[in-house]
């Protein structure tokens, strides 16, 4: 017995180092037979044949053309399947680390010395563009599981933190190593007008612009400085060593984009004001109120990378409430529509998922999109081949074509269409066969993991060193999702964003007003009987909080 | 049918919208038969005011419009300049950068929200121009836009082209008290005391100095390396060169005195001081200098700094020369400032048109923008009031107010459209989205009572 388990430890470390000595990557070859393919690159394909190798498509065939299976193929019978180029999501934070807490500077105690790398940047941190997604993807094949249950096999991968978030990759979903799966890096420079952690500049929107414009014209006379220095060195003072500026350098000239995080009307153009003011070549993230300035859009040639993550009413109506504002309630109805109004404008899109909780609802909300006058042509491409040519790879993915990736979404039934299921997802040639069902919106939740019950209204007391503050929790719960109002008696009230709720706690984020300065909170925290008990994360360090539910 | 139907929503949603409904017809205005207060030559009775392009053409008694134009009947009605709020922070989504003691790299143009519902309340209060300012939290702070209230216009039409630029400054108690040390080992900002915050305008003015040395050396090729253009001290030099006008906040006579000198020592002139309660005590030394102060006209004791003050003292700084406006710094006491300005010709006697001026003329003149607005004279900006009565009245309320001939509140056509308004609401709050599913608690009532915040925290 105990030579047996022995043997079977050698042959799989045996099995293992071979593997690692050949170094190769599975090499599967496989022919979807008998499908519907839409290539996107042209019209679909009622009946046809795509043949996959190496991880790259290797033909695209209609039958009656003299499709020819090669004879090392894996054959899938796609009766009664489409296959589409695999989806691509244009905006997440797939494979990046959860931003870590900084540790609690006790009373009396020194702030501890920060933690990382020492920059050698002039800036602080928030100013950080020279951050890369691409040096931060953490490895492991499980952490895309999910996403190509549903479908994508492709997605925009973006630092969370900051003003600067820093540099984006293009990532395929599948791959143990960080090697295997990056596209393309650097894709975009990523903005979000946030402002810094509490008590550092800047602090205010007004700040954060000031910031921006400082830095960029920073980067141009260190640019000039290190040309004039290169030229002649002689009597010169050494340029600076800024990496923050040397990662503006490609936004400055335009040869890399800006991604700005901008939802409104007012936002947007904010944005596109700076677009003119610096030239940039640039695109907006959010983006739901575009279609109110599509014409400047077009006119700027700023592309939008749209959130489908629609916007919907969370508070109760109560006698106490005061009715929306009209504003809010046309938002609502208007984001639908926006896909369209940007496409008959002729501004350039792709579909992000915003933050979705379920990645289902990307594809049900990209319906919605259509059933508000945008084409399912159009639709498509703004999930395939137009968000590659956005990101510059259009020549290798986003399309169902002879050498492009192998990357494909196989669906019984249409991708739009209330009842589909994903049968086979392609990434990079590998083959996926989601187990079970992928959620559907019409039944959310079904496959919901069990998940613990924290909804209710809590008294809380935070313990900032030296003083108690008291609060209250306001929590809903459906299902995984939280929604509420943290309120304090030095913050005032603020709702809270990001809530979710896994089989032990709950966690969410929050952005409060301590002072006039807008500070960034992160909460976890759990529920036992009565008791509710955590930590808020800031910028400062975690403060413990507890409480009790009010009956 | 799909594509037909979205544009009909785009060409609803244009109709709805204000600008539309108000009409847009910039053409030709004339209002008729009004008794008008012009803020610069007296009142005219049964007068005509004929509006070309946005500009005023003519006044005077039986003027004729062209065909087409649009006749406001006006008998038994008064029409006033546009009121003018020196010191607002309407429109506004920041207001404080509190992080320095110096934050002119900021500019309150790149945070204006043209959504904000305080805009339409202020037209409602015959509101036409503001000058919109960073708070007091730092001794320098932010740049300031002055807009015009265009409601329903995009962002960019409201800042008013050719006003000179100008900056907020602070004096005293909010400079000195912004340093938040809420958290365990963090410093507190710097200055704070009275002389610490005068220390820190003089020496960013003589950062200002070499600033301005180090490109002068460089243009003049002493120098290789271009220097840093520095977003903070590129308004100082401005200020210097008598190119920005600073706007100071400030209560205690000896403060406001002390800026007014070391302004006398870098060579620029204060365009005003903001609040001065105490300013009364020091008009003369005021008036020497062409300063101006934009006060509240009977409202202190909010804190200690603001105690000795009293309700003469726009009649007294006005006697002294000085040029004297009355401004709100709320969006609540923004839509009430024509009795803010009666109070002036109770306290202190200074005569109607005086008082109304320190709304209208003496704020532009404050803001530099008194060639194009501020009173009813030929070939000025049509930013008018029609009221039902003397707007020194407490019965005075606005039927209509216009900025440049167009028309931007009509109290007729706000009642008129609140049904379909009504209307509107009711269909949006039946679609599924609008429809409250869940029991997140509703949200409290001080989220939204942003007036109450003024109070506490701006002045």
């Amino acid at each position: 017995m105990k030579f047996g388990s022995l043997l079977c430890a050698l042959a799989a470390l045996l099995l293992f180092s071979v593997c690692r000595v050949d170094g190769q990557k599975r090499t599967d070859v496989y022919a979807i037979v008998n499908a519907r393919i839409v290539t996107v690159a042209g019209p679909p394909i009622e009946k046809g044949t795509v043949v996959v190798r190496d991880g790259l498509i290797e033909s695209v065939t209609a039958d009656g053309a003299a499709a020819k299976i090669p004879a090392d193929a894996r054959v899938i019978d796609g009766a009664g399947l489409t296959v589409y180029p695999g989806f691509i999501d244009a905006l997440t934070n797939l494979a990046l680390p959860a931003p870590q807490p900084a540790p609690v500077p006790q009373r009396g105690q020194t702030a501890p010395p920060p933690t990382g790398p020492v920059s050698n940047s002039n800036y602080p941190t928030g100013l950080q563009p020279e951050v890369s997604a691409a040096e931060q993807l953490k490895g492991g094949d499980a952490q895309f599981e999910t996403v190509r249950a549903n479908g994508f096999t492709t997605a925009l991968t973006v630092p969370r933190d900051g003003i600067f978030n820093g540099r984006s990759a293009l990532i395929d979903l599948a791959g143990d190593a960080v090697s295997d799966f990056v596209v393309k890096t650097p894709v975009a420079e990523h903005f979000t007008f946030r402002t810094g952690p509490f008590g550092v500049y800047p602090s205010s929107l007004m700040g954060t612009f000031a910031a921006f414009r400082q830095m960029l014209l920073d980067a141009k006379r260190l640019a000039e400085w290190r040309k004039l220095y290169a030229a002649n060195p002689k009597g010169l003072k050494r340029p600076d060593a800024d990496r923050s500026l040397e990662a503006l350098f490609p936004v400055v000239d335009g040869t890399l984009p800006v991604v700005f995080n901008a939802n409104t009307e007012r936002e947007i153009v904010r944005v596109l004001d700076l677009v003119k003011e610096f030239r940039l070549n640039a695109m907006i993230a959010g983006g739901q109120e575009a279609w109110k300035v599509a014409a400047r859009l077009k006119e700027q040639n700023v592309a939008v990378l749209l959130s489908l993550n629609f916007p919907r009413r969370t508070a109760a109506a109560s006698p106490d409430a005061d009715p929306e504002d009209l504003e809010t309630l046309r938002f609502r109805a208007e984001t639908p529509k926006c896909a369209a109004r940007l496409a008959q404008a002729g501004v350039r899109f792709a579909f992000q998922s915003g933050g979705l909780a379920n990645p289902a609802d990307f594809f049900a909300n990209a319906a919605k999109t259509t059933e508000n006058g945008l084409s399912t042509e159009a639709a498509l491409r703004a999930m395939t081949l137009d968000t590659a040519r956005l990101f510059g790879v259009d020549n290798v993915t986003g399309s169902i074509e002879a050498g492009k990736i192998a990357n494909l979404t196989v669906v019984r039934g249409d991708i739009f269409a209330k009842e589909r299921t994903i049968t086979h997802v392609f990434v990079d040639g590998r083959l996926f066969e989601p187990k079970e069902k992928p959620k559907t919106p019409t039944a959310p939740n079904s496959n919901a993991p069990a998940v613990a019950n924290v909804g209710g209204n809590y008294s809380i007391t935070v313990e900032i060193p030296g003083q108690s503050v008291g609060g209250t929790l306001a929590l809903t719960q459906q299902g995984a999702l939280l929604t509420g109002t943290l309120t304090t008696d030095h913050t005032g009230s603020a709702p809270i964003r990001d809530g979710k709720v896994t089989s032990d706690g709950f966690s969410f984020a929050a952005t409060v007003d301590f002072g006039g300065s807008q500070i960034e909170l992160d909460v976890t925290g759990k529920v036992a009987g009565d008791r509710i008990s955590g930590t808020i994360a800031t910028p400062q360090g975690a403060i413990p909080f507890s409480g009790t539910k009010n009956p | 049918m799909k594509r037909v139907v979205c544009f009909l929503l785009i060409l609803v949603s244009g109709l709805l919208s204000p600008a539309f409904l108000l009409g847009q017809d910039k053409r030709e205005v004339l209002i008729r038969n009004a008794t008008v207060l012009t803020a610069a030559k007296g009142v005219l009775e049964n007068t005509d005011i004929l509006i070309q392009n946005g500009k005023i053409a003519k006044i005077g008694k039986n003027l004729k419009a062209a065909a087409g134009a649009e006749v406001i009947d006006a008998t038994g009605k008064f029409v006033s300049p546009g009121i003018i709020d020196c010191h607002s922070h309407s429109m506004l989504d920041a207001i404080n950068e509190g992080t320095f003691a110096v934050t002119s790299m900021t500019n309150m143009r790149d945070v204006l929200n043209p959504k904000d519902i305080a805009i339409y309340r202020a037209l409602a209060g015959g509101v036409t121009t503001a000058n919109l300012l960073h708070g007091s939290a730092n001794a320098i702070g932010g740049l300031n836009t002055v807009v015009k209230f265009k409601w329903g216009k995009p962002v960019e039409d409201f800042p008013i082209p050719d006003a000179p630029p100008g900056i907020k400054f602070a004096l005293g108690e909010n400079p000195k008290r912004t340093h938040f040390p809420a958290l365990p080992n963090q410093s507190p900002r710097y200055p704070r005391t009275r002389m610490g915050v005068m220390e820190t305008i003089r020496d960013a003015f003589v950062r200002a100095r070499d600033y301005k040395k180090s490109w002068d050396d460089y243009r003049a090729g002493k120098t290789r390396i271009p220097p840093r253009k520095d977003l903070e001290l590129e308004p100082l030099v401005e200020i210097l060169e008598g190119k920005r006008l600073v706007h100071s906040h400030g209560y205690r006579a000896d403060e406001l005195l002390n800026l007014l000198l070391i302004a006398d020592e870098f060579g620029f002139r204060v365009a005003t001081l903001q609040h001065g309660l105490e300013a009364y005590k020091i008009a003369p030394e005021i008036a020497k200098r062409g300063t101006g102060v934009s006060i509240f006209s009977d409202y202190w004791g909010y804190k200690l700094e603001a105690y000795d003050s009293i309700p003469y003292n726009a009649a007294i700084l006005w006697k002294a020369g000085v040029v004297v406006s009355i401004n709100s710094d709320s969006d609540e006491r923004m839509r009430r400032l024509n009795l803010d300005a009666a109070k002036v010709e109770k306290y202190g006697g200074v005569p109607e048109e005086e008082a109304l001026k320190m709304i209208t003329l003496n704020a532009a003149k404050q803001l530099g923008i008194d060639k194009r607005t501020g009173s009813i004279e030929v070939g000025k900006d049509a930013d008018l009031v029609v009221w039902n009565a003397h707007p020194f009245s407490v019965y005075a309320r606005p039927e209509l107010t216009m900025i440049e001939g167009e028309v931007y509140f009509d109290r007729s056509k706000d009642i008129e459209r609140r049904a379909a308004l009504e209307k509107e609401r009711q269909e949006l709050e039946k679609l599924d989205v609008n429809k409250s599913n869940n029991t997140t608690a509703p949200r409290l009532p001080s989220e939204k009572r942003q007036a109450e915040r003024d109070d506490a925290e701006y002045h």
